[in-house]
């Protein structure tokens, strides 16, 4: 049977019905439409779907979308600004950071979380504040330097 | 592959989860951080009925040090231990498996609690929980009870918790002056890897420069459980700590292990046993040298 659940995406309140064994990373792609959020793995293994789930950056395949009731999520979709691109979006731009871009949506949370919490990470806390997304194609020099750009 | 179909509750405090477990018994399963209960499930090795999740439930989530004793509650994240500075200046061993396992973003919905009732004889906190002489409280709706971690892994998957009881906490004792411990754990790479061997030692000494009264070693990866390494801690208690003495334990350590070498361990028994002898030796001087320190 499926459950209504109440929750905050981007700013934006949802009222979605899900049913109790659907991720939270198809309820974003499926029945909002946000398919910036990729399913890589399933299984925690390649941070492509990550989100950032109260503050807190998580792998969304291995959330319940029922869990997420009454909760605040940002997907890629809500880091832009009034203003166009999150100056790390433009960052992972100019660095050329970006490949085939399936975990750049993933990395760039990750990264923006990192900075949310400590604006000024050395080499080593990047790696780690990025270690939980996999990327194959642009060998992760050109994102560590386009995280670095923008720390302060 | 998806999941299978399941009912879904969410018990608002630890009475109402224990009268569920009750309730369904072998039928459910319980989500504590999900990340170990997700990929069963999506694999296929198990099909519960109901998942009752419990990270919502604020009485498991309290961590606080308290006359000698840390008590972690079961929904408490692996984030959260590897950010405690508190934890990394009393239990470092404890952190250090903290921060070994998963990556980031599964360290932010990873459970403590989760971690140790998965068994998996490549987790990354049971072995110094063990090394550190930790118990479990384990709840149900008559009562609850505590429980050594060293009698609760019973096989792979599979421990001393009954269908009806839940996991709520984990008492570690505070390590007395004079001690220390150490965990390192093999892998691969050094984020999202399986671990193919992990050791955690224990020692404490009978006051500074003076013998060991109290060692305790654990490995995981080579049985179906983590063990202690019995013969070794024999052999260490009432010897003055030297790096012969920590050579003979890691030799105690090798024979005592008896891992499979199958293509899904990933290496061969050969080199588990090799790699335990290294790891005690290197755990061991690692706890001399915190317990020279305090
Ligand atoms: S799809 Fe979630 S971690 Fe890979
Ligand atoms: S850009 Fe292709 S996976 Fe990272």
């Amino acid at each position: 049977m499926k459950k209504l659940i109440r929750v905050t995406v981007n700013d934006m309140e949802y009222e979605v019905a899900v049913k109790p064994n659907q991720t939270l990373v198809d309820m974003l792609r499926y029945d909002l439409g946000l398919t910036g959020t990729k399913n890589g793995c399933g299984e925690g293994d390649c941070g492509a779907c990550t989100v950032i789930l109260d503050g807190t950056p998580v792998s969304s395949c291995l959330v319940l979308a029922v869990q997420a009731d009454g909760r605040a999520i940002t997907t890629i979709e809500g880091v832009e600004g009034k203003d166009g691109l999150h100056p790390l979006q433009k960052a992972f731009i100019e660095k050329g950071a970006v490949q085939c871009g399936f975990c750049t949506p993933g990395m760039v949370l990750s990264a923006k979380s990192l900075l949310d919490e400590n604006p000024g990470p050395s080499e080593e806390e990047i790696r780690e504040g990025i270690s939980g997304n996999l990327c194959r194609c642009t060998g992760y020099l050109q994102i560590i330097d386009a995280v670095k750009s923008v720390s302060k | 592959m998806s999941l299978p179909e399941f009912d879904f509750h969410a018990p608002g405090t630890v009475e109402e989860a224990c009268r569920m477990v009750a309730g369904f018994g072998a039928k459910a399963k319980i989500f504590a951080g999900g990340t170990d209960l997700m990929l069963d499930m999506r694999r296929n090795r198990i099909s519960p009925e109901h998942v009752i999740s419990i990270p919502g439930i604020e009485e498991l989530k309290t961590l606080e040090i308290a006359s000698g004793m840390l008590t972690i509650g079961a929904c408490v994240t692996v984030a959260r231990v590897v950010k405690s500075k508190e934890i990394a200046a009393k239990w470092g061993a404890l952190c250090a498996g903290a921060k070994a396992l998963g990556s980031c973003l599964v360290r932010n919905l990873a459970t403590i609690g989760g971690n140790v009732v998965s068994a998996r004889p490549a987790a990354d906190i049971p072995p110094s929980l063990m090394a550190y002489g930790a118990s479990l409280v384990l709840k149900k709706t008559s009562g609850e009870r505590v429980v050594s971690i060293n009698d609760f892994f019973t096989g792979t998957g599979s421990t001393a918790m009954g269908p009806d009881e839940i996991l709520t906490r984990i008492l570690v004792p505070e390590p007395p002056p004079h001690s220390g411990a150490g965990y390192v754990n093999l892998g691969i790479r050094n984020a999202c890897d399986i671990n193919i061997l992990n050791v955690s030692s224990y020692i404490a000494l009978d006051g500074p420069g003076g013998a060991i009264k109290d060692a305790r070693i654990v490995m995981g990866c080579v049985a179906p459980t983590h063990v202690r390494v019995n013969s070794a801690e024999k052999l260490l208690i009432g010897e003055k700590p030297t790096d012969a003495l920590f050579q003979r334990a890691g030799e105690a350590a090798l024979n005592a292990a008896t891992p499979r070498g199958s293509a899904y361990s990933r290496a061969s028994a050969e080199y588990k046993k090799d790699m335990v002898k290294e790891l005690t030796v290197r755990t061991l001087a690692m706890a001399y040298r915190e317990a020279m320190g305090r």
